[in-house]
Parts: structure tokens; C-alpha cells; sequence
């Protein structure tokens, strides 16, 4: 029991931390925590969370990638055109995977071949993505797909694409020699590739990967909204950050879990949506969620130096 | 210096003539006590004692690993001790802080000298205290003259209006003596001095301590040619294993007592693995060069010999080890391993055909240190031991015990964080690293750097060993009895090329130094 809460202690922690959230949301309103509600607001965490999976393995490297958003509404758009031009979904979906692959692979790409670091390589991507989405669609948003698209993707298939990724994600991480090597690398990347670890191409693959998950959330954005627009991936990196950070993963490597990242998404997601449901403001959330990170940040480097001196 | 007078500049601590009597009556210009100093654990200094008087020469001789670099920082104030104190002139010093050392008129001169090579000599004397006429502007005049008093005491001539990237290392370590002057240095440390000076180099730098001797400054001189120490010193202070080991009066020091205090025993005669037969070429350097680095590099290595990579620090020998592991790109010539080209192919094609490296840097290059004992040990193995990338636990379980026992890792259990392990036992998992992948080809980059004597003896036998069961082995060391004892025959490196081949017979360190510092002394001819 102790050794169980030992190594689950981060997310004890968020739980207890989602429970007070909901203690208090409840006293302050009471409709906020009706199944209705809840159900509604719940689609969305599912797209944070895809993406927040393969970032969380980024952050474990000791990278980032900021371009998550902006990869997602490169995918949505490429969607949107798509299926504009009388694509069958289906097909218009590949043409939004691949988008998100390609723009993570230029990422990975930069990231381990020119050895640059991925907050700038990534700040620089995120600009030029949402420029080109914004570019290609013109900025005007694009909709009425196929309902049959709507029902299908739009109802519990992305829940189960979601419950599939984040168990896989977690086995890989915890039982393979490459989903090891992340931490390693993490902790110390130089070591890492003395060790004949393939550092670059893990990167590589870890950045691709994130690509395709913003596409994937991409997609189901589009199904669940029936509209697409070139800002829709706006403010997703900060969240997805900000949860993976409040969830226990170390801003500089080597430390993380997929279990902190989802309730860390839970929370953050929770939280956003109070705040517009309750004083209906959308610029408070701005505030609140960069005090999340902040708190996260301090909380963490205090947690770490406490594990790192035991 | 001793010209100035009183209010001829603004510094007040100018005012103070070089080699100012103590002010107290003790006769001892430094005395230290009761030092004690430890790193996660394992005690670099262990209640040392140390006395300096003014205008002597003091020797601090030690293996790697004595604990002498601990010792200088704390002086200079780098590092604060857990316990003990420092007295200077029969003041208690403020330990843990630069100013104050610098305040009570100790200078440290490092190894890897600090000094702005953009600057000129007068620059590099004053930066940071420049003398100012009216506050403001810099009087250059002055400064230029001092500097050059300064060299004249020392009796040297050095270019003062020359960038130090033009000078000659020697030069620069003139300037930086210059500067420690300057400062009304009580207690000169000098690390290292001669390390990377050529033998006419080190005549010139050895007047000048016994010139800064008669100016009644102290030398703390640290190196590790005993011939230097026996030459100058007054008295010599010999650690081991973080303590001191004795010191004694130079009238009764000899080169031979001082190994044998430093090592705690006599050497054993050299022999023992003389008798393998080397079997064919496993790795072998055709050419071998990298801009900047290295160039010409040609040598093979057989199955079961040692060859050792000798030559000064900067010599390119890291940088050869490294390009062979495929870490840096290769501008020119081979790798060859067992026959196979490997020339920059990448890390991972240099391990698949069977080279290993234990580099240079145990804590950032060799380990992860918040990672377990086994986690470090299978980190390289681990892909040969999974079943199609999934961690086999038990196998891994076995491997790594296997591997603790082999190499008598001492740990407390093998999921314990290989940063809790002293530094013997941290090199010893770099190399257990290597010991599950079966190497052909094991470079070894100062296998023994910080390592206790108890862990050397075993690191020794362990690469003799592997040796004998048929491992063609590279040994970097700058251990010249480790390299001497260990090596079938040792390739001497100067400034990026193999400058000679010693056989084991005629292998001796006054040999390899001659190789070691043999072109830099013909270009000055």
C-alpha cells in the first residue's frame, strides 16, 4: 500500500485536487455539476487529452512542442478543404493525418538534426503553421460535413480512441526499452547517446507523433462542431502544457506519467470551463490558467527537489 | 610595485608593499585545519591539515583523486568545506567566498588558465581594477608601466601590447602570475603550472617562483612531476584518499618517497601480461583526422592487447576516442573494425560491430545518475535482452546481477540511484555498461580519473582481464604509472598527431613525456 502510494503519489494528489475543485464549483453553483453540462463540456477533453499524450512524451525528453495547436488547425483546415471539394470523410481524414504528421515530422526533423531547441523550433512552427492554415482556407471557416461523419466520430469512438492511445502510451512508456530510453534521455541525453541510444530517431518519432494527435483531435473538433476555422487550435498548447506540468511531468525531463497527464488535462479542463460557465468571461480563464502553470511550475520544482534529496 | 607610493592611486589595497611581514607573530602565513569535504557521500578531503610560511615554496602532490582540486577551490573559495577552517596571516578566513580569499591575498592559477584572450597582456593585469585618472578615464600609461614593472621583477619579457590568443600558454601564464602580483597575492596556488609547458617553458616558469620566493610570496605549487617538486619546494604535502599522508622538509624528499607516500605502496613490478600472445587486428585507424583536432592518426589494436593512448591534456586523444565511437564526424582516413569500415557511421553502428567507449566524464557522459544501478548497468544491453522492444524484467534481473557480482559493484541493492555510488563503484557500472554488450573493441578514456586506489587495483585487473579473454583494448590515461603498468605498448599523441610508439621495455615516464612535449620544443628551436 505504501510502495502502491509511493509511485502514485502525484496522482493522489490531483485527485484530491480535482475533488476540492469540484467541492468548491459545486457551493458556487450548483447546475455546473449536472450530467448535462458535464457531458457537453466533456468532448473537448478527449481532444486535449489525445494531444497532451505524445507531448507528455516530448516533455519527458526534455523537449516541448508549442506547435501542437497550430498543427491542429493545419489538419482541421486540410479537413475542411477536403471534404469541400467532395472528398468522402473518410479520405478527408487521411489528408488531415497527414498533415499533422508531416508538420510533426518538420518539427522532429529540425529538432534532432539541426540539434536546435524545441521551445524555439516549436514557437517558430506554431507561427508558420497557423499562418499557412489561415493561408489555405483564407481564414473563413469552413462547414456542413457528412452527419454520418458527425454521428460516428462525434459520439463514444473518440472516447475509445482516447482510452486505447493513453493505455498504450503508458505500457510503452513504463515496459519497452525505448519508452525507458525517453527517461534516460531526459535526465541526461548526453550519457543517453553515449549509451548507443538512437536519440534523434526517438525524437523524431515523438514529434511525427504529436503531429498526428493534434490531427486526430483535428478531426474530431470537425465532427463534433460540424465547422472548422484556421484559429480553432488556438491556446491548445497552453492547456495541453499547462495539464501535462500540473500532472507531475517534469518541465525539464526525465520525470512524468500519463496518468498525471490525463488528470492534469481533467483538471485544467474542468477548471476553463467553470470560469466560462460561471461568470460567463472568457478573459478571466486566460489569467487563471497561466496561474494554474505558475502554481504547477512551483509546486513541481518544490515536489522534485523533495524526491531528488531522498 | 614596490616603487609605488602612498596616494599614487586610488586602490587602497595598493597601498600594501608586496610581501608585507605578518602582521601577527605566528610565523605561518596559512594555516589550515581539520578540512573536510564530501560529494553525495564520499569524502574528497577528510580532515586535512595544511601550513604555508611566508616566501615558501609548499609542494601538493596526490594521485588523481587525492583530493587536491577540493583543496585549491576551497582556498579560492569556490567550495565551501563541511568542516575545518582556514587561517591567513593569523586571521580565520571567510570561508565560501571568492572576495574574501582574494581580500586576504590568495590567487589561485588554475590549469585551464582564466584569461581574456582577446586582451592584451596590460588588459588582462588589470580588467576589472583598471586605474582610472579622475574616476573615469582609463590610464592606460600607468597601467602599462606597472605591468611591465611587474614582469621586470619577475625578470621575464612578455609582449604587453599582443592579444593573449597570440601568446604562447607559457606567456599566458606569465600574465596570470602578473596579475596575482598585482593583487598583492600573499599565497600564489598554482595548479598544474607546467602541465602543457614545454621543458625550456618550464626553466622559465620555475625561475619565477623561486624569483616570487624571494619577494616573500608563497607558493602553493600542485603538481604531478615530482622532479619540479623535488627541484623547488621547501616542503611537501602529500594527500591520499582526501587526507594527508605526511609532509615532509624538502632535504629529505626524493622522487621515490614521494610515489611511494602517494600511492601508499610500492609498484608492482610490470609484467604480467606480457605473456599474451596478440591475436589479429580488431580495430584498426587508417589516417585518422578531424579539423582542429587531430590528423595522420594510424594505429591497429589486437585481440587481447592493451595499447595505451599517452600525451599532455589537449593532445587530440579524447577527441581520437571519440570519432572512433562514431560521437564526432571524421574529415579524413578509416575506422576499421574486425575489417568492417565504421567511418563516420554513427554511434550505433560502431557499438553493433563492437566497440565500446568508457568516456572521459563518468557523471555526464557515462551515467545517468538519478537512474538505478541496473537501469545504467543494462541502458547500452537492454535491446539484446527484450523481445521485440518489450522489457523483459527477469532476464534483466539476471543480467544485472550477473554484471554487480563480475565487477564487485558495492550498492546497497541495484535499484538504488547510481548517483548514491562512490566514484570507484559509478566506474565500475560505466563499464559494466559495456561488459553486457561483449566488446570487441573497449576505448577507455581515464578509467580511473577520481577513483579511490581500493577501485583502481580493480579497474586494473578488471581491463587485464578483459584483455586475456580477447578484447582489444584502447587506454587514454594521463595516469603515467597506470599507463606504464597496464600497456602492451602506449602511442604517444602531441598536439594532434602520434608523435612516437613506445614498446612495453622501453616504456618509462620520462620517455613519454619526451614524446609528449617533442614538437612543441622544435618549433620554438
Amino acid at each position: 500500500m505504501k510502495a502502491f502510494l509511493g509511485r502514485f503519489r502525484q496522482e493522489a494528489v490531483l485527485l484530491v485536487l480535482l475533488a476540492a475543485f469540484v467541492a468548491v464549483a459545486w457551493r458556487l453553483d450548483p447546475t455546473f455539476l449536472t450530467p448535462k453540462v458535464q457531458g457537453t463540456l466533456v468532448k473537448l477533453v478527449l481532444e486535449l487529452a489525445v494531444i497532451a499524450l505524445p507531448v507528455t512524451l516530448i516533455v519527458i525528453t526534455g523537449g516541448i512542442d508549442l506547435s501542437v495547436g497550430a498543427s491542429m488547425s493545419l489538419a482541421a483546415v486540410a479537413f475542411g478543404l477536403a471534404a469541400e471539394r467532395g472528398t468522402p470523410w473518410p479520405l478527408a481524414a487521411v489528408c488531415a493525418l497527414v498533415a499533422g504528421a508531416l508538420a510533426g515530422m518538420l518539427n522532429g526533423w529540425i529538432v534532432s538534426r539541426a540539434r536546435i531547441h524545441p521551445l524555439i523550433v516549436t514557437l517558430a512552427t506554431m507561427s508558420a503553421y497557423f499562418g499557412l492554415a489561415e493561408g489555405i482556407s483564407r481564414a473563413r471557416p469552413i462547414s456542413g460535413f457528412d452527419p454520418a461523419f458527425q454521428s460516428l466520430v462525434a459520439g463514444p469512438l473518440m472516447f475509445f480512441v482516447l482510452a486505447l492511445a493513453a493505455a498504450g502510451a503508458a505500457l510503452w512508456l513504463s515496459r519497452t526499452v525505448k519508452g525507458q530510453a525517453v527517461f534516460a534521455i531526459g535526465l541526461n541525453e548526453k550519457a543517453a547517446r553515449f549509451s548507443a541510444i538512437d536519440v534523434d530517431k526517438i525524437k523524431f518519432w515523438l514529434y511525427t507523433l504529436a503531429g498526428t494527435a493534434a490531427a486526430v483531435a483535428a478531426v474530431s473538433y470537425a465532427a463534433r462542431r460540424n465547422t472548422v476555422k484556421a484559429d480553432i487550435g488556438h491556446g491548445m498548447e497552453l492547456d495541453v502544457v499547462t495539464a501535462i506540468v500540473l500532472g507531475g511531468t517534469s518541465i525539464t525531463g526525465g520525470r512524468g506519467t500519463i496518468g498525471g497527464s490525463l488528470l492534469g488535462i481533467l483538471i485544467v479542463h474542468e477548471v476553463r470551463q467553470f470560469v466560462s460557465w460561471h461568470w460567463e468571461r472568457d478573459e478571466i480563464n486566460l489569467i487563471v490558467i497561466g496561474g494554474l502553470l505558475i502554481l504547477a511550475l512551483v509546486a513541481n520544482s518544490a515536489f522534485g527537489k523533495k524526491t531528488d534529496s531522498a | 610595485m614596490a616603487a609605488l607610493t602612498p596616494g599614487s592611486t586610488g586602490l587602497r589595497r595598493a597601498l600594501v608593499p608586496l610581501g608585507y611581514p605578518c602582521p601577527v607573530p605566528s610565523d605561518l602565513l596559512l594555516e589550515v585545519q581539520g578540512l573536510s569535504k564530501a560529494y553525495d557521500g564520499v569524502h574528497a578531503l577528510e580532515g586535512v591539515g595544511l601550513q604555508i610560511r611566508p616566501g615558501e615554496v609548499h609542494g601538493l602532490v596526490g594521485e588523481n583523486g587525492a583530493g587536491k582540486s577540493t583543496l585549491i577551490k576551497i582556498l579560492a573559495g569556490n567550495v565551501v568545506p563541511d568542516s575545518g577552517s582556514v587561517g591567513m596571516a593569523g586571521a580565520g578566513l571567510n570561508l565560501g567566498s571568492v572576495q574574501a580569499s582574494l581580500d586576504a591575498g590568495i590567487s589561485v592559477i588554475y590549469q585551464e588558465l582564466v584569461a581574456f584572450l582577446d586582451l592584451d597582456a596590460v588588459e588582462n593585469v588589470f580588467v576589472g581594477r583598471e586605474i582610472r585618472r579622475f574616476g573615469i578615464i582609463l590610464d592606460r600609461a600607468r597601467m602599462r608601466e606597472r605591468t611591465s614593472q611587474v614582469f621586470q621583477r619577475l625578470g621575464v619579457g612578455v609582449p604587453l601590447n599582443v592579444p593573449l590568443c597570440d601568446l604562447s600558454v607559457a606567456q599566458r601564464q606569465l600574465v596570470a602570475i602578473a596579475r596575482a602580483l598585482e593583487t598583492e597575492c600573499r599565497l600564489l596556488v598554482m595548479d598544474e603550472p607546467t602541465a602543457s609547458l614545454s621543458n625550456r617553458e618550464v626553466e622559465v616558469l620555475l625561475a619565477t617562483v623561486e624569483r616570487l620566493k624571494t619577494e616573500g610570496v608563497s607558493v602553493l605549487y600542485v603538481s604531478h612531476r615530482l622532479d619540479e617538486i623535488v627541484r623547488i619546494c621547501d616542503s611537501v604535502t602529500v594527500l591520499r584518499d582526501g587526507r594527508v599522508v605526511e609532509t615532509m622538509p624538502a632535504s629529505s624528499v626524493t622522487r621515490e618517497r614521494l610515489i611511494v607516500s602517494m600511492v601508499g605502496r610500492q609498484i608492482a613490478a610490470q609484467s604480467q601480461s606480457a605473456a599474451n600472445a596478440p591475436g589479429t587486428v580488431v580495430l584498426e585507424v587508417r589516417g585518422l583526422g578531424r579539423d582542429g583536432a587531430f590528423e595522420d592518426v594510424s594505429f591497429s589494436v589486437r585481440a587481447g592487447e592493451i595499447v595505451g593512448l599517452g600525451g599532455l591534456v589537449g593532445a587530440g586523444r579524447t577527441e581520437v576516442a571519440r570519432a572512433i565511437f562514431g560521437l564526432d564526424r571524421i574529415d579524413s582516413g578509416q575506422v576499421l573494425v574486425g575489417g568492417r569500415d565504421v567511418t563516420n557511421r554513427g554511434v550505433l553502428a560502431a557499438v553493433a560491430s563492437g566497440v565500446a567507449l568508457v568516456p572521459e566524464d563518468r557523471q555526464h557522459e557515462g551515467l545517468v545518475l538519478p537512474l538505478s544501478v541496473k537501469d545504467n548497468l543494462l541502458m547500452a544491453a537492454r535491446e539484446r535482452l527484450a523481445r521485440r522492444g518489450w522489457i523483459q524484467r527477469r532476464a534483466e534481473r539476471t543480467k544485472g546481477d550477473e554484471l554487480s557480482t563480475r565487477l564487485m559493484v558495492k550498492a546497497a541493492s541495484l535499484d538504488v540511484p547510481v548517483r548514491s555510488l562512490s566514484g570507484g563503484n559509478q566506474q565500475k557500472v560505466v563499464i559494466g555498461k559495456w561488459l553486457a554488450m561483449a566488446p570487441r573493441a573497449l576505448i577507455m578514456d581515464e578509467p580511473t580519473r577520481g577513483v579511490d586506489v581500493g577501485a583502481k587495483e580493480e579497474v586494473h585487473s578488471l581491463v587485464t582481464r578483459l584483455a586475456a579473454e580477447g578484447a582489444a583494448v584502447l587506454l587514454v590515461s594521463s595516469d603515467l604509472p597506470e599507463l606504464l603498468e597496464l600497456s602492451d605498448r602506449i602511442l604517444v599523441m602531441c598536439e594532434g598527431r602520434v608523435s612516437g610508439e613506445l614498446a612495453r621495455g622501453e616504456a618509462s615516464e620520462e620517455a613519454l613525456m619526451a614524446l609528449a612535449v617533442h614538437r612543441e620544443e622544435r618549433a620554438v628551436s
